[in-house]
């Protein structure tokens, strides 16, 4: 099927929400309201017509006044490929601090969109509600700010680690001297990190497995 | 030899103790397996038959830090995996020398002004010794580098005190 009969078959679902079809891009997609999402990816999935087994990739891109999220979804079996968009409408002065996008989860339609989705939360900042296991995936779990945002301020340095090219290295430091001034917005000295909550304390939305040890041991890494 | 470690004066018998030591350290380079991005492709090249690393007596890299004394950095070190580079440099036993492999681990390369999360040379984490600059540097660049590191051995002093050994260390006990 081409995308104009995905989209037909997803409208005839009785799945509310779904939007016209987009041809005028080059890969057509489908605008769907974020409360309608897993029911049109779960359709997506069961349908015997559709049969979407592979979740591609979730993305997002930060753009002036929403976020938006694209989701490409395709059939091994059927060889047909769809992609689905959601739009988070950006609130009055919605910032890197106090906007956070939430958008429903679909790891439970295909889990390959748990690691997809933490990639989202650990870059961009969008929550995905009801996410087994809503943790960082790539930058160290005390990171402060989500560095794909328009308005990410670049850290100096991320615990003692210096992450600046001016930076005095950690093995002729000087404890005594002062602090040396500092090229970027964020001001030297002013941390960048906060310290990482203890592994029991984090919360695990519906029972999520994790891989990290019970405590942390004192000047374990 | 910590005792005797740059005590003894600097005359002919010890100068050549001294060679006899440097000639077994460099003619032994015990790497550590250890790769992080791309660089550590042509890192692997250069163990391999082609180019053989093993003709320097460095072609064997051992599984654990603490059975190794170089440390080849090679591809980018980020703030998660500067702490572990530290870490792993902390656990060799001296002599210990470190090779910065390619752009990234000598001063940021493409991510010097817009990688946010990327360390800007691994020399800010850990002293380094010989600087091997290239997108990844070529198999014999590498080599070269090891060269340069066996010609810096060579000029070490082990038990002589030789004079810019005693001002760097008195300087450093002041």
């Amino acid at each position: 099927m081409d995308e104009k009969a995905l989209h037909s078959k997803l409208t005839a679902s009785g799945v509310g929400g779904v939007g016209e079809l987009d041809e005028s891009a080059k890969d057509p997609f489908v605008v769907v309201e974020a409360g309608s999402l897993v029911a049109a990816m779960t359709f997506l999935r069961d349908d015997p017509d559709c049969r979407m087994e592979m979740c591609n990739c979730v993305t997002a891109t930060e753009r002036a006044d929403a976020m938006e999220l694209a989701y490409h979804v395709s059939s091994l079996s059927k060889h047909h490929s769809l992609t689905l968009k959601v739009s988070c409408p950006r609130p009055e002065g919605g910032d890197h601090d106090s906007w956070h996008p939430e958008v429903p989860s679909i790891a439970g339609v295909w889990s390959a969109a748990n690691w997809h989705e933490r990639e989202q939360w650990d870059l961009l900042g969008v929550k995905f509600t009801g996410h087994p296991d809503h943790r960082r995936i790539l930058l160290p779990e005390e990171w402060i700010g989500h560095p794909l945002r328009k308005d990410f301020v670049y850290p100096t340095s991320a615990g003692e680690i210096p992450l600046e090219l001016d930076a005095i290295p950690m093995y002729e430091r000087d404890e005594n001297a002062p602090a040396p001034e500092s090229t970027s917005e964020r001001k030297a000295g002013e941390p960048l990190t906060q310290p990482p909550a203890p592994f029991s304390s984090r919360p695990l939305a519906s029972g999520g497995k994790t891989c990290e040890p019970d405590a942390p041991k004192e000047g374990d890494h | 030899m910590g005792l005797l470690n740059n005590t003894l004066p600097d005359i002919a018998p010890v100068k050549g103790i001294d060679a006899a030591v440097n000639w077994g350290r460099k003619s032994s380079l015990w790497p550590m397996t250890f790769g992080i991005a791309c660089c550590a492709i042509e890192m692997m090249a250069v163990y391999a038959a082609t180019f053989d690393l093993d003709r320097y007596g460095a072609g064997v890299p051992r599984a654990t830090p603490r059975q190794s004394d170089l440390i080849i950095v090679p591809g980018t070190v980020n703030a998660k995996m500067a702490v572990r580079v530290r870490r792993l440099y902390d656990q060799m036993s001296e002599p210990r020398y470190v090779i910065a492999m390619g752009a990234c681990v000598c001063g940021g390369g493409p991510y010097v002004k817009w990688g946010y999360n990327t360390v800007k040379g691994v020399h800010k984490i850990i002293p380094v010794d010989i600087f091997v600059p290239g997108c990844p540097p070529r198999p014999e660049a590498l080599m070269d580098g090891i060269l340069k590191l066996r010609e810096k051995i060579s000029r070490q002093a082990v038990f002589a005190r030789r004079a810019e050994t005693a001002r760097l260390m008195d300087g450093r006990q002041a």
